[in-house]
């Protein structure tokens, strides 16, 4: 006889994706249009419309239409959303990474307490909500995903791509690395191999300073490194970003688990995690970046969100199985 | 040769062996004459708290900040300075606002604010390029310089002098109509 009243999760969560979908689309947006209107300020500080060439002419006309609803006084209001995801201004609050603030400590080999007050806020919601910055804001991510979806293109296509796999924990070992680096060569080199960091600033030299520096090679080495080796490979397996959030997510509070009655054995799950984890055996560990995907896809509602600082204990096959057996 | 500068020197040869002409430009330092923004730390101090977020470049309003690439070597990768013949500092002294680290400081805009609390470098007038001292009257630098009569004053037909007073901004430089410029910040940091 089937149980009588099965846990459901909430109806809104299997949509959590699409959001998700929606706010890196909004983020990655905003890291191209705030270049722009930097140099639009610029135009708009020289009061010299009449000089500037035409293709110039069109972009102040273009960002004028967009910002004149909101500003009156573009050259001043303008500045009230500046930076990047790495480190960046709302209107007078500064919010920078924690691995900002980390590379900055162990390069100078100081305490820097005004500068880490501002990754207070993130540090603290990683650790309630995990690795949520990986899935749901990191610019590279956008790109990252799409690269997988390319991938899986490619392999419709009958295309081999990557699929090695490496042990998780590699990453840690980049990220002391790095900050060992930092600190012997005093400057925060960390900052070169972090792809958000490096999405936002290549963004913006090449849209107001004329063209992409170094950093955008070593991007575009990643974007090959997920196709050609392993998918989605710099974010599981190299990303010192993704490691610190790891460490600090790792008794996270906001967690997905399994409900086990619900649970086909589908595999679903598994296939669509973009990190590899294993939430068909409750295996999601400190990786699990509360993406949401796996719910998504799931075809039974047998994944929610749960208040608990680790996860459940491996519960065995789901009851809706054919061959479960209890 | 110290522990750094052999690590460096490691450094710059490993990216040498990867990109030869970067390293060229790399170890050919002294050519490069720039100036770190406004309020900037002592060049060490200054490298060591940058973590390359890029803001004071966008909010720069005249568009002066560049970024390094690998051009100053390694450590200097994506930090911002100022080349004054291109782009002179306006003294605006946004960046030391906007940024996280403290690595520019944030100084107020007004003359005493400024004068204690920014230098960048000290412009040089060399007597044989410079009109003013070859009979035909200019006098540009003087009208760019923001602290006119504090920085820069002029003699005789013109003739600027530089007082030890001068923060070196660039405007100067950046409005020397002479080629090669006549007058020219000499930085601080070199």
């Amino acid at each position: 006889m089937p149980p009588t009243s099965l846990e459901k999760p909430f109806v809104l969560w299997r949509h959590l994706n699409k959001l998700r979908w929606v706010v890196l689309s909004v983020i990655f947006a905003m890291l191209v249009l705030l270049p722009f209107i930097h140099v639009y300020q610029n135009y708009v500080t020289a009061y010299a419309y009449d000089l500037l060439a035409p293709s110039e002419q069109r972009l102040y006309d273009v960002m004028e239409a967009l910002t004149d609803p909101f500003v009156s006084d573009p050259a001043r209001q303008l500045d009230a959303v500046k930076g990047t995801t790495w480190s960046g201004t709302f209107w007078g609050w500064q919010l920078s990474d924690p691995l900002a603030a980390l590379g900055q400590m162990s390069a100078g080999l100081t305490v820097n307490v005004s500068f880490l007050l501002t990754a207070l806020v993130p540090v603290v919601l990683t650790i309630v909500f995990g690795r949520f910055f990986c899935g749901w804001i990191c610019p590279a991510t956008f790109l990252y995903e799409l690269n997988s979806n390319f991938a899986a293109w490619l392999r419709w296509a009958d295309i081999k791509t990557g699929n090695q796999q490496f042990d998780k924990r590699l990453k840690y070992g980049v990220l002391v690395l790095g900050l060992v680096i930092s600190a012997i060569t005093g400057a925060v080199f960390i900052a070169a191999v972090y792809p958000p960091a490096i999405i936002g600033r290549e963004l913006y030299y090449a849209v107001a300073l004329g063209g992409f520096g170094a950093g955008s090679v070593f991007f575009a080495i990643t974007l090959l490194f997920d196709l050609i080796v392993a998918r989605r490979g710099f974010c599981r397996y190299l990303c010192p970003g993704g490691a610190l959030y790891s460490l600090l997510g790792r008794y996270r509070l906001v967690r997905i688990k399994r409900i086990v009655e619900n649970c086909i054995d589908c595999t679903k799950c598994n296939v669509v995690c973009e990190f590899g984890l294993d939430p068909l055996r409750d295996n999601f560990g400190q990786e699990c970046n509360n993406c949401t995907a796996c719910m998504a896809i799931c075809p039974t509602e047998a994944l929610t969100f749960t208040l608990r600082p680790t996860d459940v204990a491996a519960q065995g096959p789901g009851h809706l199985g054919r061959h479960f057996k209890p | 040769m110290d522990r750094r500068k052999f690590l460096k020197g490691i450094g710059i040869s490993v990216t040498g062996s990867l990109m030869p002409v970067a390293a060229r430009a790399a170890l050919n330092r002294p050519s490069l004459r720039f100036l770190r923004p406004p309020g900037a730390l002592p060049e060490k101090d200054f490298v060591a708290a940058c973590i390359h977020c890029g803001q004071c470049g966008e909010i720069c309003p005249n568009r002066t900040l560049r970024y390094f690439g690998l051009q100053n070597g390694l450590s200097s990768m994506d930090t911002p300075y100022i080349i004054p013949r291109k782009k002179g500092c306006i003294l605006c002294m946004k960046c030391g606002e906007v940024c996280p680290t403290g690595a520019i400081q944030p100084v107020k805009r007004e003359m005493n604010a400024i004068l204690a609390g920014v230098k960048m470098g000290l412009a040089r007038v060399d007597e044989t390029l410079c009109l003013s001292f070859q009979g035909k009257t200019c006098g540009i630098c003087y009208r760019a310089c923001p602290l006119a009569d504090v920085a820069i004053y002029v003699a005789m037909l013109e003739q600027p002098h530089v007082t030890d007073k001068c923060i070196g901004c660039g405007l100067c430089e950046r409005s020397c109509i002479q080629m090669p410029q006549a007058i020219r910040i000499f930085p601080v940091n070199a």
